[in-house]
Parts: C-alpha cells; structure tokens; sequence
C-alpha cells in the first residue's frame, strides 16, 4: 500500500508540473491572402465629366465590424465604363486580388443586378473561352429615378448555362465569393 | 478430489473446473445459466468442432459429454437471442462447467470490466452486440448505434455523422475509446467520432447519472467502445469480413488475428471505400469516403495477479460533403432550399472526392495495469495519448482547394488511477484520481483566421462511488470532483491583429444517489438522480468566423456560465412471461444555463453577402423522455421487438422548444428463425434466419417555423429486409448476411440530416455481408 501512496502522490505532483505549464505559446497569425476586404467599381463617363465610385470596404473580414458601404449618384442618358477592382486592404503592402480573377478568368464571372429602371451592365471583356468575365462593363442610364446595384462574383459558375453569357444569374451555380449592394441615385 | 479452479476465459464466460486424471473416458459436465436471472437456460446447443459432437441442455441447465480424450478442444454454446460463445478447454481431467450466457439485449445490463470484474454498480446499459457491429461492418460507429432506444444520429450527409444520446450529443456526450475518452474536435457537429466500430467486441451506451467514474465534461450519458479481452485460447485464431453495398459501390474488409496464452495478442484492420452514393432519383454528388484503420492490442498476464495491456491503433479517412451543400450566403441558401435537385448533380457515378471534404487522422497509444491484490481488490492504471488532425478542405480561388480551410492538430494525454475494493458483505467502493491534459493548435497554413483558437487545458478529477447490495436491493452513492484550466490564445479582429489571452478555471462537483430493486428476477426497478455540472468548452466560449458547416457566421460567448443539470431516470425491466419482456428507461433532466448556439435575429453582412449569425448563448432547458422495448419470442423461432422513442425539449426561460432534438419515431421487427441446424452436403448450417424491420420517424413538430431556415422535413418511413446463416464445414465458419436498406426506395429527408437543406436522403441500398472465421 505504502507503494501505492508514493505512486499517487508523484501522479499529483506531475499532473501539477503539467498545470504549471499549461501556458499555450503565441499562435502564427494567417496570412489571409484570400481575404477580399474592398470592392471598387469605378464609373467613368465615356463621353468625359465627373467618375463615381462606388465602394465596399469590410478590412476585419467576416464579423466583427460592419462593413462601409458607399453608392453613388449617376446622370441620366449617360454611358460609363465600369472597372472593378478587388483589394485586401487588411496585408501590408495591399494584396491586388484582381490580378488573381484576372488569372483565373474562366473560373470566374461578376453579375449586375439593378432595380434602378433602365440602368444596364454590359460585359466588356471575356475570358480565354469568350465567355464574359465582367471586370470591364459598360453602364448605360436612361430616365431618372433610384435603387440598388447587386454586384455578385461567382467563382466556377456554369458559364455555358442558359442565359449566363448575357449576364442572367439563375442558371449559374457556383459558389459565391462577392455579392455587395449599393444605393444608386440617378438624376 | 476437486480443486476448484477459475479459469479466464472469453468475456461473459466463466467456468469452474474439476480436476481428475484419465484419458479418452473424460466426462464434461456442466450447466448454463442466464446471467441475468441467474436461471438454468434449456435448449442451448453445445457443439464441439473437434469431434463434431453436440448436446443440448436440460430444463435444468444441464449438458453432458461423455468419452472425451485429454487434449485441447473448442466448443461453440448456442441459444436463441443469445450471442454465440465459444470456448477453449484444455482437457486433462474430468471436468465441470458453468456458463454464464447473457440472454437478449437489455437496457438494464452488467458491464463487464474484464474476464473476472464483474462491475456492481447502477447503470442503464444498453448493448450492441459484436455479431451486429460485424453484419452492419458497412456502416460507422453512430449508424450502428442508431439501433438502440434513444440513439440517434446528427449527419452532414451518408459519411458524417455522430450519435446523439437522449438529446444529448457534442461537448454533452462522452464517448470512451477503449477506455479513453475520445479527444479531437468532439464539439462540431459535423465531426463524426474517429473510431472504427470493428475493432469493438462490444458498444455500449450508459445513460442516466451512473456514470460518474469517466472522466471529461458530459452531462450523464457515455458511449463505452470496448475490444474485449483476447481470449485464452492459445492457438492463433481469425476473422475475416468483407462487405459489399450497392448504394455508392462501397466495399469494406476487415481483418482480424488474434492468440491467446499468457502473450496474448490482437490485430485488427479495416479498409473501407465508397464513392457518391445515391438518392432514389439521383447521384449524391462528392459524397463518397475512404477509410483505413489499424489497431494492435497485446496483453500479458503475470501469475493471474498483473495484467499489461498495451493496445495502439490509427483511423485515418477522407470524407467526401456532398458538393451542392457548399453554399455562399443566405441568398444562395435560399435558393438551394427551393431546388428540387442539388446544384452540382451529375448523371454518372464517381469515385472522386473533391473539396468539399475533410481528412481525419487520429492516433492512440494506451498502456495499462490492473493489478488484483485480491479477488475483491484491485488497483487499475492507464496512461494514454491521442493525437487527432484534422483538415476541413473549402472549394477555394487560386488552387487553394488542395490546402484546407480548417487545420488543427490535436495532443492528448490521459493518466488514471483506479481502485475498487469489495468489502464485506457485498460493500463495494470504487475510486480513482484522473489527469487529461489537451493541446490545441491551428495550422497557419490554411490563411484563415481559426473558427476556433488555440488553447492548452487540463483537468483533475477524482471519484467515490459506494454500493451496497441487500437482498433484492441495491443502492449506491457517487461523487466527483473536478478542476479544470483553460489556457486560451486567441486572434483579435483588430486591425492590426493581436494575441489576446484567456485563463479560465472551473470547479465542477457532481454527485448521484441510486436505487435499484430486483423482485424475485421478474421485475428490475432502477431509480437515479445526479446532479451534474459542465463546464463551458472551447467552442462555445471563443469560436468565431463562418462555420461551413451550419452556414452562418458563429460567434462564441466569452463570459458563459457552467452548465448545471438535475438528471433524474427510472428504468423498469419487466419478465412477464418466459417469452415476453419489457423494458423502459423514462427520464427528466433540467439543465440550468443550458448552452446553445442561439440564432440571431440580425443578419451578418460580409463581403459575400449577408449570413445569418449564430451566438452562443444560455438558457434553463428542460428534457424528458422514454424509450421503451418489448420482446416477445414465439415457439422459440419468431422474435418480434416493438420499440418506440420519445423526447421532449424545451427552453424555459424564452418559452420555445430546444432546438436540434431529435424525432420521435417506431421501430417493429420481426425475425424467424426458418431452421435451427442441419446438415447438406456435409455442410452444417445453423439458425437459417429472416428479418424484416420497419421504421417510422415522426416530424418534428416541436419547432417553431423562425427557429429554422426551413420547416422540418415530414414523417417518413422505411422498411428493410434481411436473410442471414452460419455455415460450418470442419473447422471453417462461414457467415453469410443479406440486406435491403430502403427497401421500396423511399424519398425522405431526416431533420437531424444538415443535408435535408439540399438533398434527399439515401436510396436503397443492397448490403452483403460475407464472414470467414478460423
């Protein structure tokens, strides 16, 4: 039994050295490439005058803080070229994560949604299959009036589905890497 | 002159043996006994595959051999409802013997510690028997579960899935391995348990307070894996099983070696492949699975006094998540809801698993001793580490599907030391002291912030548990104490990110009284109360990212409170009859700050679109429920076992139901036995047999419409089929199984399925079973 006693008492003084240094080192912060914090679509008349942006800035990514979110106010019968840029603002230097769609140009392609009567988005680019991409479009006004722009990126969409090529989500597929919303005025 | 003399045999079997001096005259006698009743069981086949000799007991139990030569012998003791024995008798002498047979399945059992130990404590057991863990060897450890009253499965589709206990499932379920409780991330709901039911003699689940002695937070019920001791025969001994089933092409061989002797040892492998399986009416995209597991067990035995055990094993696989359930934000769930076919189906099966999946590897290494000082008094040491990795692979941009979302790395270390004394008269205490130390880490590599942070734990527990047996009675009194320190290292979301730490310590006391009342082996009542308190994990506190796996953006609670739960269970066994039993097992538990991931009326916008938010938070919850079984065997050939389980939930202080509970559901089968024994073409087969089993699960109707995404999926029903013998030719055994899952092909979608979101549940599925024993 004495055995016994000395075999408990030293199970307690190591699982007590165990507790003392339970302390758990620093973990390595990721570095979240991936991360998109920032869309801007920059709207540039085509026949000259004053460029919009519109912006949607999320740098602590999922959670936490609610993103800033920017629209923009358009002049009606009016062309702009649309070009879209994604960021991650959170790396320093700041990670350009457009060249990376831009790589992967086939696997990838933006959708415009509007409920502003009469706003359009046309592709101005394709990718290696002649397929659009949507990094470079074309945003034609009409009449006045206002109401919201869905930008979404869908990341291997079925691009040869029914109505894809014109730029109609429904038959798309994929995963979702951007959908962002923006308040649009135009006057 | 009759020297009695225990000798070990294989678990469940006892035998005492008398010792005279002759040769080719040796007489065996012996008589079996229900171990349970402790009454003489009649019409038990004894057949010996030596010399192919048979005989039956009498109404009293007993058998007889007569002119038996001295030398090394197997017997095979069988009897309906019973699980087949066997036995190794070396025979020199004269010799008697005294089976121990345990008789039908229970819910009120004996746990069996080893060969000799028999446990006397107050537990509600329920038991799957080893020849049902071999003929489901198709399916995983929470689906061969599922079978008992009150198991249930939460799945993230056919490969994922983990058991749920009376509600109870996740960081509230303990799930022991081998004696050590299961480490790796226990706590998501789409981790399956890393275990490989073959390896398993048996699987038990405890339920009630009894369960005291193990070790790691649960709130009452455990799940008990456990190989049994290697049996004493000393010539090598083998089994193989292969099984095929048609839903998803999948095939899985098992293999298992093992020799007794006082170096005894056990090997056992399995390897498992599946590709997509299928629904009725379409392929279940990316849901196939591999899986190849090995475990070594060696055992030496010092004078009968000093047992070593030494038991290694490894579980890696890869699970396919069936690729249409990989959804972006609400927008997109929203629609995959209102689909009637997954995004992503194809018309043709496939064998390859892509991202989505995951890849799981876990680890044990255990060393224990039991050493008897005396029959009634022994000391029980165990040292254990695990290691557990895990890898959750996202479709991802820029080739980043081959590098995972999810990497953590998982260190356990568990020291235990037991000591069980059985004083006079009938006076048993049971103590230990347990040390489980835990270290968690993320891997860098997956450039994502972790869901869930590093962190170091450890926690100290010591018990008592005093029984005292009377006449017919029973009680028992059980305490514990444990310590617990979490060392937390978590990832701000500031900009720019910093370390920020967590020292935690909870003190937890849980304590149980039980009662249990044996009127003359017809009527077993069993009353508990316990009262139990767990402490916050990991998940809960600190979790926060986009979970995947419930599609929402999860955001753990810092300054939880320990849960407190007042668990109370009768458990009632009923012999009404030679043919007929019942058994319920009713119980009520409070859980005062019941932790639950609570979802959020506010919608979280992202980059990706908007996410539903889930917080931890704390509630008072209320269960209760029963799970009732009856058996009633006709004539010896038709079995037919009714069982039903119900359960309630509740959220008492916001006056809803408690959320992923599962349904309520039926359960009939009938099996008939076509015939018991007989020979063809000097084959012999023996219990020829036909089942057939019908299901019915409930809706779950106790929900409210804003608890869910979507409504509850209806009721459903499935029926299957089953055909099943042994065949024995000279020493070979030969099991053969037949089996319809899903047999009229139903569509149907389970509320614990994640995947009932997306997809409908499997199709039938054609299962064949072949078994070779040496």
């Amino acid at each position: 039994m004495k055995k016994i006693s000395k075999f408990t008492y030293l199970l307690i003084i190591s699982s007590l050295l165990v507790i003392t240094s339970c302390s758990k080192d620093d973990p390595k912060i990721p570095n979240e490439e991936e991360l998109i914090t920032t869309l801007k679509m920059t709207l540039t008349p085509v026949s000259g005058g004053n460029t919009v942006t519109l912006s949607f800035k999320d740098l602590d990514g999922d959670g936490g803080n609610s993103p800033v979110v920017t629209g923009g106010t358009l002049l009606r019968n009016s062309s702009y070229n649309g070009k879209l840029e994604l960021l991650n603002e959170s790396e320093t230097p700041i990670d350009d994560i457009t060249k990376e769609i831009l790589a992967e140009a086939d696997e990838h392609q933006f959708f415009f949604q509007s409920t502003v009567s009469g706003l359009s988005v046309t592709y101005s680019d394709n990718d290696k299959n002649n397929k659009p991409l949507g990094l470079a479009t074309l945003v034609k006004t009409v009449g006045a009036g206002s109401g919201k722009l869905t930008v979404t990126l869908r990341h291997k969409p079925s691009k040869n589905a029914q109505g894809v090529a014109t730029g109609d989500i429904t038959n798309a597929g994929g995963e979702t890497d951007i959908a962002v919303t923006f308040d649009i005025v135009v006057q | 002159m009759f020297n009695k003399l225990i000798i070990f045999v294989i678990l469940n079997l006892v035998c005492f043996g008398s010792l005279y001096s002759q040769s080719c005259t040796t007489v065996i006698k012996g008589v079996v006994i229900d171990l349970h009743t402790n009454k003489p069981l009649e019409s038990v086949s004894i057949f010996n595959i030596e010399t192919e000799k048979s005989s039956f007991t009498d109404s009293l139990g007993q058998f007889e051999f007569r002119d038996f030569c001295t030398g090394n012998y197997h017997f095979l003791i069988r009897h309906l409802a019973c699980e087949s024995k066997e036995l190794y008798l070396a025979l020199t002498k004269d010799t008697s013997i005294i089976f121990t047979l345990e008789h039908s399945i229970n819910l009120l059992g004996t746990v069996y510690v080893d060969g000799r130990a028999i446990e006397k404590t107050i537990k509600n057991v329920q038991t799957v028997k080893q020849s049902t863990i071999q003929d489901y060897s198709n399916e995983s450890l929470s689906n061969i579960l599922e079978q008992l009253p009150g198991v249930n499965t939460i799945k993230n589709g056919s490969g994922i899935s983990k058991p749920i206990v009376n509600g109870l499932y996740g960081n509230r379920l303990l799930i022991l391995n081998n004696g050590v409780p299961q480490s790796g991330q226990q706590w998501g709901s789409d981790h399956s348990p890393e275990i490989d039911p073959l390896v398993a003699n048996t699987i038990k689940v405890v339920k009630g307070a009894g369960a005291l002695e193990y070790m790691g937070a649960n709130l009452g019920n455990v799940i008990l894996i456990e190989p049994a001791k290697i049996r004493a025969d000393p010539h090598l001994h083998g089994r193989t099983t292969f099984s095929y089933g048609s839903n998803g092409r999948a095939s899985s061989l098992n293999l298992q070696l093992e020799q007794g002797g006082t170096f005894a040892w056990k090997i056992n492998g399995t390897l498992k492949k599946s590709g997509d399986r299928s629904s009725p009416s379409y392929f279940l995209r990316n849901t196939g699975s591999d899986e190849a597991n090995l475990a070594l067990q060696v055992e030496r035995n010092f004078n009968n006094k000093l047992f070593t055990e030494i038991y290694l094993s490894t579980f890696n696989t890869t699970l396919g998540v069936l690729r249409g359930s990989h959804v972006g934000n609400l927008t997109d769930l929203t629609e995959a809801l209102s689909r009637q076919v997954p995004f992503f189906t194809e018309d043709s099966y496939s064998k390859t698993i892509d991202a989505p999946k995951q890849r799981v590897n876990h680890h044990l290494a255990k060393f224990r001793i039991k050493y008897f000082r005396s029959k009634s008094d022994w000391f029980d040491f165990t040292v254990a580490g695990q290691k557990n990795v895990r890898k959750e692979f996202d479709i991802r941009r820029g080739l980043r599907s081959e590098i995972p979302a999810l990497s953590l790395y998982q260190y356990s270390f568990l020291s235990e030391l037991k000591y069980q004394i059985e004083f006079e008269p009938q006076l048993t205490l049971k103590t230990g002291f347990q040390t489980n130390f835990t270290d968690n880490s993320n891997d860098s590599e997956t450039g994502i912030l972790p869901l869930i942070p590093d962190y170091r734990s450890v926690e100290l527990g010591q018990y008592a548990i005093l029984s005292k047996k009377y006449k017919s009675q029973t009680w028992e009194l059980g305490i514990r104490n444990s310590y617990f320190v979490q060392n937390v290292a978590t990832i701000t979301r500031t900009i720019p990110k910093t370390i920020e730490r967590f020292d935690n310590k909870f003190y937890n006391l849980n304590a149980t009284a039980g009662w249990s009342y044996d009127y003359q082996n017809k009527l077993v009542t069993t009353l508990s109360t316990g009262y139990i308190k767990r402490n916050p994990a990991i998940n809960e506190l600190y979790s926060l990212g986009l979970h995947q796996g419930v599609s929402g953006i999860e955001e753990g609670t810092v300054d939880l409170n320990p849960e407190k739960s007042w668990k109370n269970t009768m458990a009632v066994k009923a012999i009404i009859s030679k043919n007929i039993t019942i058994e319920s097992f009713a119980y009520y538990q409070r859980i005062a700050d019941y932790i639950f991931l609570a979802p959020q009326n506010e919608l979280q916008l992202t980059i990706r679109g908007a996410f539903p938010l889930f917080k931890y938070d704390q509630t008072d919850g209320r269960m209760y429920g029963v799970d009732a079984q009856t058996i009633v065997d006709i004539k010896e050939r038709l079995s037919v076992k009714l069982a039903y389980s119900y359960l309630h939930g509740r959220d008492l202080s916001n006056n809803v139901p408690l959320i992923g509970m599962p349904s309520n559901n039926t359960s009939t089968s009938f099996d008939y036995i076509i015939s018991k024994d007989f020979k063809w073409l000097g084959v012999r087969f023996d219990n020829l047999d036909v089942g057939v089993n019908h299901r019915y699960v409930f809706r779950q109707s106790n929900l409210l419409p804003f608890q869910d995404f979507t409504l509850p999926p209806p009721s459903y029903q499935l029926s299957s089929l089953k055909a099943s013998t042994n065949l024995t030719y000279k020493t070979q055994k030969i099991r053969l199984l037949f089996r319809i899952e899903n047999l009229f092909n139903v569509r149907f979608r389970d509320y614990l399925n994640r995947q009932r979101y997306f997809s409908d549940d499997l199709g039938r599925n054609i299962v064949m079973v072949f078994q070779s024993k040496f």
